[in-house]
């Protein structure tokens, strides 16, 4: 038992932060690539939102099919798709696997955010668009100023909910080879036979390792939505 | 074309059948166990709530861990708590897996089970608390006068709180259940032979990795946008059938002689 206790404590900190003298890897580097892919995925989920209820029909179909592309096929396949075929050397771009890894975490969730921002602006009341055309505002300042801050609030318990799961699929990325949280377990089991009584006990850490995130941040998001979604929107909005 | 070769395209059909099953079986058994631990979760607190509190902890474990985790952990780490002879009979190497094993021609059917099992247990927490929201969307007025009719607690279950509450709760499940197909994918880190697979393993021997990326994302792409009509299509028809049963019930209804 203590041989146990004394494995998991002694590669605790490499789970945490990955290995001493690398990059920072291990569960850091996880909450990393969620943060970063989504602050990226929102710029590309604010254009496409907006081209998802455009006047003109291409732009439309382009924009649901940029949704459907992304959403309907797995992560782990996006992943490979990017590494090798995108970023690989047919372009010219040669991207390493973690910035691979971004830019594919960052694809998939714009598609998500896509479909919450959509229909976060379906509730926009139409009174506050009519009284903002009257104020002359351009159609650039409404879809800025108003539409898009008013859906990102309605939708804000769905942006957490996207972010979390987002947080928790970046666990796919052990295809190619980031050091987050997966990849370090792999290694610190390794292909040593002598390690086969730890799997058990380490895939126990590395599970409540994204439990006490993946919860903690849950808990923490559900109270900040409850101190921000008080009070009447529309007047919250104008006092902004 | 010349590298989709016969032998290859065996392998790929192989492996979209496996995708399938792996996508009916555990969408099947999630929808059972999620509704289940779903009426669990709204259960009072009688007996000191011992079901509630066993749904809450199914609930967030399982929808706060990934889908790789669990599948890793079942297939490969669980059989390494036992001592190697052990692990062989129970988990490789006895009469249920080698009949599954010559049914279905896989050759390791334990980590296809583990698979199934971690992918059941993840898309059921998320399908348990959806289909929670669905029930809360039912009218106090309907069960009330389920209930003023005299309908059991049982009868209020098996008549309005499952069928209602799946059907208020039935679209977000189909984005769930179409996510548990694409993380099926997943199980291919444990070696079951599923479509994903079968297309890393034509690239390992083709080296042709463009072209079978490209076509697993228009077998995938295909596959979801199936489901997702044969998922529309079933919310329609609930839709249509609670439709004929009010008909129904309305042309019995005989208003009241005064």
């Amino acid at each position: 038992m203590s041989e146990q206790l004394d494995f998991l404590i002694g590669n605790l900190p490499n789970l945490l932060f990955g290995f001493p003298g690398q990059r920072p890897g291990g569960l850091l580097l996880s909450l990393l690539l969620a943060v970063v892919a989504i602050a990226i995925g929102f710029l590309p989920a604010m254009v496409i939102a907006a081209g998802r209820e455009s006047r003109y029909r291409p732009l439309r179909w382009l924009a649901r099919g940029y949704v459907e592309l992304f959403r309907g096929i797995p992560l782990i396949l996006l992943l490979l798709l990017v590494y090798q075929i995108i970023g690989g050397s047919h372009f010219g771009l040669n991207l390493s696997p973690r910035m691979s890894a971004v830019v594919t975490l960052a694809l998939y969730s714009s598609a998500y955010q896509t479909e919450i921002l959509r229909a976060g602006l379906k509730a926009v009341p139409s009174q506050l668009v009519d009284s903002a055309r009257l104020m002359g505002s351009s159609p650039w300042q409404l879809y800025r100023l108003i539409r898009l801050r008013y859906a990102f609030r309605v939708m804000l318990p769905a942006f957490t909910g996207q972010a979390i799961s987002l947080f928790k699929d970046t666990s796919v990325v052990i295809i190619i080879g980031v050091a987050e949280l997966m990849t370090v377990a792999r290694a610190v089991l390794g292909s040593d036979i002598r390690n086969t009584p730890y799997w058990v006990s380490l895939y126990i850490l590395v599970g409540g390792l994204y439990f006490t995130l993946a919860f903690s941040l849950s808990l923490i998001a559900r109270r900040w939505e409850r101190g921000r979604q008080s009070g009447d929107l529309v007047h919250s909005l104008a006092n902004y | 074309m010349n590298w989709l070769t016969p032998e290859v395209i065996g392998l790929l059909g192989q492996g979209i059948v496996l995708t399938l099953v792996l996508t009916a079986v555990t969408s099947a058994a999630a929808l059972a166990v999620g509704v289940a631990t779903g009426i669990a979760r709204l259960s009072g607190r009688g007996g000191r709530g011992v079901w509630r509190r066993a749904a809450v902890v199914h609930i967030e474990l399982h929808r706060n861990i990934p889908a790789l985790v669990l599948i890793i952990f079942w297939a490969f780490a669980l059989p390494n708590l036992f001592p190697a002879g052990v692990r062989r009979t129970i988990f490789f190497d006895n009469f249920f897996i080698n009949g599954l094993s010559d049914l279905t021609g896989l050759p390791v059917p334990y980590y296809a089970l583990a698979a199934a099992l971690a992918l059941t247990l993840n898309t059921s927490a998320y399908l348990a608390e959806l289909f929670r929201a669905g029930v809360g969307t039912i009218a106090r007025e309907h069960l009330d006068a389920a209930r003023s009719l005299g309908a059991s607690p049982l009868g209020v279950l098996q008549n309005i709180l499952i069928p209602e509450g799946i059907r208020a709760s039935f679209p977000a499940m189909s984005t769930r259940l179409i996510h548990n197909m694409k993380n099926t994918a997943l199980a291919a880190f444990v070696a079951v032979p599923e479509f994903f697979l079968g297309i890393q393993t034509a690239v390992t021997r083709s080296f042709r990795a463009v072209e079978f990326l490209l076509l697993a994302a228009v077998v995938y792409l295909l596959l979801s946008y199936g489901y997702s009509l044969l998922l529309t299509a079933v919310e329609q028809r609930m839709a249509a059938r609670r439709v004929s049963a009010v008909f129904e019930a309305e042309k019995g209804w005989q208003p009241h002689r005064v």
